[in-house]
């Protein structure tokens, strides 16, 4: 069963996202900002971390460098999700360090297997 | 009375003789000529002393008729540039040619009074008998000086401004998908029965609300688009586009709508392809959008997209036309249908989804890509629109 952690700030985006992935029957941490999120990583070494990527106490590019750089944590997949919508938002979460990047709204009928099936690059 | 051995004296009296000489001659012959000139004007002597000057040189540093004459050019100079300027002026007389106005460094002059003001000057030789004078005119740039202080504070104030839209455009734009998120997300599981079972009237009501999210959804990314465009915010990355590849991908999206309306969809595509340097998601969206329209407007018959290639004068254009056989659109409405949220009578009464921008947006895209949309339609009979974009010759 895939552990996953939820880092979002928007309570219902959060509600939504958790609903779905339990619903899957994944076990899901949650955590509403970016510090709360990387120590939340640490802590459950999810196999997967979804991350909004407009947070408070460091944003989602943050996390995904802190993350990156953390040996225990680097191979984990990390997925931005995210309702900033400009052309070079997709670039900038990748280069960043995220390995896959959705748009809201999301699709709940093919969230988690969107989500799910992202794997982590090589690097 | 000064003596035979007294060198330097003498050197002074030959300086002043051949100075008064000097102005007297220049009077005569430039006198007139120097004072219907807009700029302050001296006339400078190997020695650097002023053997003429205007009036508006002497008004311009705050002397009285005469008094500039026979002074060290050096006077009009604020002191710390006095000792360089002596040599410049050598320089000047050793190799003279002219220095247009505005190059070189930035000046001062020095009125009377003692105040500075900043000054462009120009110089040029001025060929007397065997000798050569420096004629120098100076212009005050205070008043410039300002005026460009200002513009590059308007400048400035300006790219707040436009950072600050932008910034306002990407927060609204997060700010309103935010709570979208939950209100699809809810309903589409609602919808998909993952809580449990929906009755029919649940199920139709659920449906009224994720059909109008939607269409919040698209006003919303419609707006940020128009809005971009206006402030020019769209960039476009031009690259090898096959006309016919997206013809296809807007067919496949397509196709089915067309065919649960009863419709036939069909594309007539030329060989061998056509290929633009353009934009492709910007020809993508205009081809959806008018290819949805069609679809929408259309009761019986079908939507047809062919691509053509025509030669016209200095070049060639791709032609993309999208032909329905749908109710068409009254000459009266043809001139608004591009403006914003110039939905028609018959729109509204029809359908309720259209954001009422598509149009006005697939326009604004085409000018965009360099092209344009036209449109041939009679009432009754089916509408035409075809969008016109350059092609390689």
């Amino acid at each position: 069963m895939p552990s996953v952690l939820v880092i979002e700030d928007h309570p219902g985006s959060l509600d939504l996202m958790v609903y779905l992935l339990e619903h899957a029957g994944c076990l899901v941490h949650t955590a509403r900002d970016g510090i709360t999120g990387i120590a939340a990583a640490r802590r459950h070494r999810p196999t997967l971390i979804v991350c909004d990527l407009d947070l408070p106490h460091c944003d989602g590019h943050g996390v995904a460098r802190t993350l990156k750089d953390d040996p225990a944590l680097a191979g984990v997949p990390l997925v931005a999700v995210t309702a900033a919508a400009r052309s070079g938002d997709r670039d900038a979460a990748l280069a960043a360090g995220f390995d896959g990047y959705f748009a809201k709204p999301i699709d709940p009928a093919t969230f988690v297997a969107d989500v799910t099936a992202i794997r982590a690059r090589e690097r | 009375m000064k003596s035979t051995d007294d060198k330097p004296d003498r050197d002074v009296d030959a300086t002043h003789e051949r100075a008064l000489a000097d102005g007297r001659d220049l009077d005569a012959r430039f006198g007139t000529l120097l004072e219907s000139v807009p700029d302050a004007v001296v006339l400078v002597n190997e020695d650097g002393v002023v053997v003429l000057a205007n009036q508006q040189a002497e008004n311009l540093f705050g002397y009285r008729p005469g008094e500039l004459l026979w002074r060290t050019v050096e006077t009009l100079l604020p002191p710390r540039y006095r000792n360089d300027h002596a040599g410049h002026r050598s320089t000047f007389f050793e190799r003279p040619r002219t220095r247009p106005m505005g190059v070189g460094l930035e000046l001062f002059g020095l009125r009377s009074n003692g105040t500075e003001f900043p000054v462009e000057i120009s110089l040029s030789p001025l060929a007397l008998g065997a000798r050569t004078l420096a004629m120098a005119a100076i212009r005050d740039t205070s008043e410039r000086k300002t005026f460009e202080l200002a513009l590059r504070q308007k400048n400035l104030e300006l790219a707040d401004a436009n950072r600050a839209k932008d910034q306002f455009l990407a927060t609204m734009s997060h700010e309103l998908r935010t709570p979208l998120n939950a209100i699809l997300g809810f309903t589409g599981t609602l919808l998909m029965g993952l809580p449990g079972p929906l009755n029919t009237e649940q199920e139709r009501q659920l449906g009224t609300v994720k059909r109008n999210a939607q269409h919040l959804l698209a006003l919303i990314n419609d707006i940020l688009d128009v809005v971009r465009i206006e402030a020019g915010k769209v960039e476009l990355h031009l690259e090898r586009v096959e006309v016919q590849d997206v013809v296809r991908e807007v067919e496949s999206t397509l196709r089915m709508l067309a065919e649960s309306r009863g419709l036939s969809f069909t594309v007539a595509l030329p060989e061998p392809p056509l290929v633009l340097s353009t934009d492709r998601r910007a020809l993508t969206q205009i081809l959806l959008n008018l290819a949805n329209n069609a679809i929408k407007f259309t009761d019986q018959g079908g939507v047809r997209i062919s691509v053509t290639r025509e030669a016209r004068a200095g070049g060639a254009d791709a032609v993309i036309a999208v032909a329905d056989t749908g109710i068409g659109i009254r000459e009266a409405d043809r001139a608004r249908l591009f403006e914003a949220f110039a939905q028609l009578d018959e729109a509204r009464e029809r359908l309720q989804e259209g954001t009422g921008l598509g149009l006005h947006l697939s326009a604004r895209l085409a000018e965009l890509l360099g092209g344009h949309i036209n449109l041939y339609s009679e009432h009754g009979a089916g509408s035409v629109f075809s969008l016109t974009l350059p092609a390689p010759a």
